[in-house]
């Protein structure tokens, strides 16, 4: 990689905040923020999309229970944005789930303008259960970076429901680290709509036998944002299951970016991991860009990957409107189904009708 | 009821050519009665359907569509629905993840709204399914699928004579809406449609074959040839077609 010749403003102020030991100010300073020519974020250039953040923002945290204050934890970091997050975010919030337990938190996450820096940390014992709920606000202005650490004891069982809203002039970094011990399961599901860029990357690794780990998500892309969703699942141990179903459709100026990874380690023997991907461009102005990849080192695992793109067929917009609805609303409907797939699949309830509504107010917002 | 006046019509291809389909088409249809076009393949008979519709790429460039004294050339086609046009489909389309009911409901509810009253109630809407499903024997689990998502299809067009019992249209247009069908769900289609004959209403029967005409009793027959009606009479003329087959019209118009 060759040097920068130019920091950006953003870089400069970073390269300020960061100690001048910090390993992760010298992977600044050789590769500047990631941009499009590294591979993972090739089609989210976030050193370009970054204008000047001038100021330190905030990122708060609301929640009914109340999260430990931990010092941030510097295990290893699965990317260059966690990584940073480790280094600059303020204190660690942590909660805990002992084993057996069953809880539910419900977080909401706000950014103000300025560069912001956040870890959270989950732990679930073993045969735990947590759901959680976890509300995206980036306001105007805000870089906003996070890191998100969670690790779920044997058969421990965590329902992740994310949804993601922000300003259209806002950068918001989501990074999940996620850990799956034997018989674990995961069920994470997120509703997003994009932001100036808006990425969630998730990385959930199969570290013993027979976890399950379904993920999922639904998006609808507004004029001018942008929205990337990463996927990379590691499976290391054997008997894994991994189910990803997205589904996303984006407006006119919208962009929507999908990367899902899957690698099976040599020793991941039965693994079960299938990904799925379907969009619809709702103008030809709108671009969404997907990238599946599996790679797989073990030898007796059933491993397939999915993708589709449409638009909306003009012979069934007719037949709507002949039948009476509006434009607009033939629209709505044939989006909406689409996209409630994943929604649908919510194992709460009481989240899963949420969201449902809340998919249906944004089509209805912003039709 | 429907009074078309020298329309002419053309659509446009992919290429963005236009051609000439419609070629000036006079036809009444007063309420009450039941007029059938027939006429070979390509006379322009499913263009005839669209255009009454206001379907996009169907230009009308002369002539008019009057609707009850209202001239409806030029509106959208949710406009001419809220009005009362109905469209049975020679080829109903499927649509992935709405259910028929939802469907229904909320085109119903929008044809409510744009004549300016109130939407139905959830109960009263259950209630008005349930008894025309009865009608065309319709499953509830019929209802609960996608509209025409692995529709047989027999039961394609027994969907779109139900969405007609639900939304009650002033003007029923059936484009081909025997084929397909073996005699039993052809018999149950007609009832379908002899139900909604009513004083108020007027209905278009589009057909290539005299066999659902056997049924249904036009009051008119219409010949469509090369865009233009070359003849009209009673139900004799559908039968003599039958017979002799549309040569002598192709013939005439060519």
């Amino acid at each position: 990689m060759t040097k920068l010749m130019t920091a950006t403003p953003l870089e400069m102020a970073l390269l300020k905040d960061l100690p001048r030991q910090d390993p992760v100010r010298q992977r600044l300073l050789d590769h500047g923020m990631p941009h499009r020519r590294v591979e993972e974020w090739k089609y989210s250039d976030l050193r370009r999309l970054s204008g000047p953040v001038e100021s330190q923002g905030k990122i708060s945290v609301k929640s009914a229970r109340t999260l430990m204050s931990v010092p941030v934890a510097q295990k290893h970091s699965p990317s260059f944005m966690a990584a940073l997050a480790l280094s600059l975010g303020d204190e660690g919030l942590a909660f805990a789930v002992a084993a057996e337990a069953q809880e539910t938190l419900s977080l909401e996450l706000s950014a103000t303008a300025g560069r912001a820096h956040k870890v959270l940390r989950f732990e679930l014992g073993k045969g735990a259960k947590l759901t959680l709920h976890e509300i995206y606000r980036a306001h105007a202005g805000a870089f906003a970076n996070i890191l998100i650490q969670i690790v779920l004891g044997e058969g421990a069982e965590l329902i992740r429901v994310i949804e993601q809203d922000d300003a259209p002039d806002a950068l918001l970094v989501v990074t999940s680290d996620i850990e799956l011990s034997p018989k674990a399961r995961l069920h994470q599901t997120t509703l997003g709509a994009g932001a100036k860029l808006a990425r969630l990357e998730t990385h959930v690794t199969h570290q013993g036998e027979g976890a399950e780990a379904d993920i999922n998500g639904a998006y609808l892309i507004a004029a001018e944002r942008h929205l990337d969703q990463t996927t990379f699942v590691r499976h290391c141990g054997p008997h894994g299951v991994t189910r990803e179903i997205f589904k996303g459709a984006a407006r006119a100026h919208g962009k929507g970016v999908f990367q899902g990874k899957i690698l099976v380690e040599q020793g991941a023997q039965k693994t079960d991991a299938q990904m799925q991907h379907r969009a619809m461009l709702l103008d030809e102005r709108a671009e969404i860009d997907v990238k599946p990849e599996l790679e797989i080192y073990a030898d007796d695992v059933a491993c397939a990957h999915g993708n589709a793109m449409g638009h909306l067929d003009e012979d069934v917009l007719f037949y709507m409107r002949q039948r009476g609805l509006s434009e607009a609303e033939a629209r709505t409907l044939l989006t909406e189904s689409f996209l409630l797939d994943p929604l649908e699949r919510i194992p709460d309830e009481a989240l899963r009708t949420r969201l449902l509504g809340q998919l249906q107010t944004r089509l209805r917002g912003q039709s | 009821m429907l009074k078309i006046t020298n329309l002419h019509a053309q659509i446009e291809n992919e290429d963005g050519e236009a051609k000439a389909i419609l070629k000036g088409i006079d036809l009444e249809v007063p309420a009450g009665e039941v007029h059938a076009i027939m006429g070979p393949n390509g006379a322009g008979k499913s263009t005839l359907s669209y255009v009454l519709t206001g379907r996009e790429g169907y230009e009308v460039t002369k002539g008019q569509i009057v609707f009850n004294g209202e001239d409806v050339s030029e509106a959208e086609p949710e406009v001419r629905a809220a009005k009362g046009f109905f469209l049975s489909f020679q080829y109903p389309v499927e649509i992935p993840g709405v259910p028929v009911l939802t469907f229904l409901k909320e085109s119903l509810n929008a044809q409510l709204r744009a004549r300016g009253e109130d939407e139905i109630s959830a109960p009263n809407f259950m209630k008005l399914a349930r008894e025309n499903a009865a009608k065309l024997g319709i499953s509830n689990d019929m209802l609960k699928r996608p509209v025409n998502v692995g529709f047989s299809g027999g039961e394609k067009k027994r969907l779109e004579i139900f969405q007609a019992l639900m939304l009650s249209p002033k003007f029923l247009i059936l484009d081909e809406t025997d084929s397909g069908l073996d005699i039993d769900a052809m018999k149950v289609v007609a009832e379908g449609v002899n139900a909604l004959r009513a004083p108020d209403r007027g209905m278009l029967v589009i057909t290539h074959y005299q066999r659902l005409l056997d049924h249904l009793t036009p009051d008119v027959v219409h010949i469509l040839a090369d865009g233009r009606i070359v003849k009209s009479g009673g139900p004799e003329l559908a039968r003599e077609l039958e017979a002799d087959g549309y040569d002598k019209y192709v013939g005439r118009a060519a």
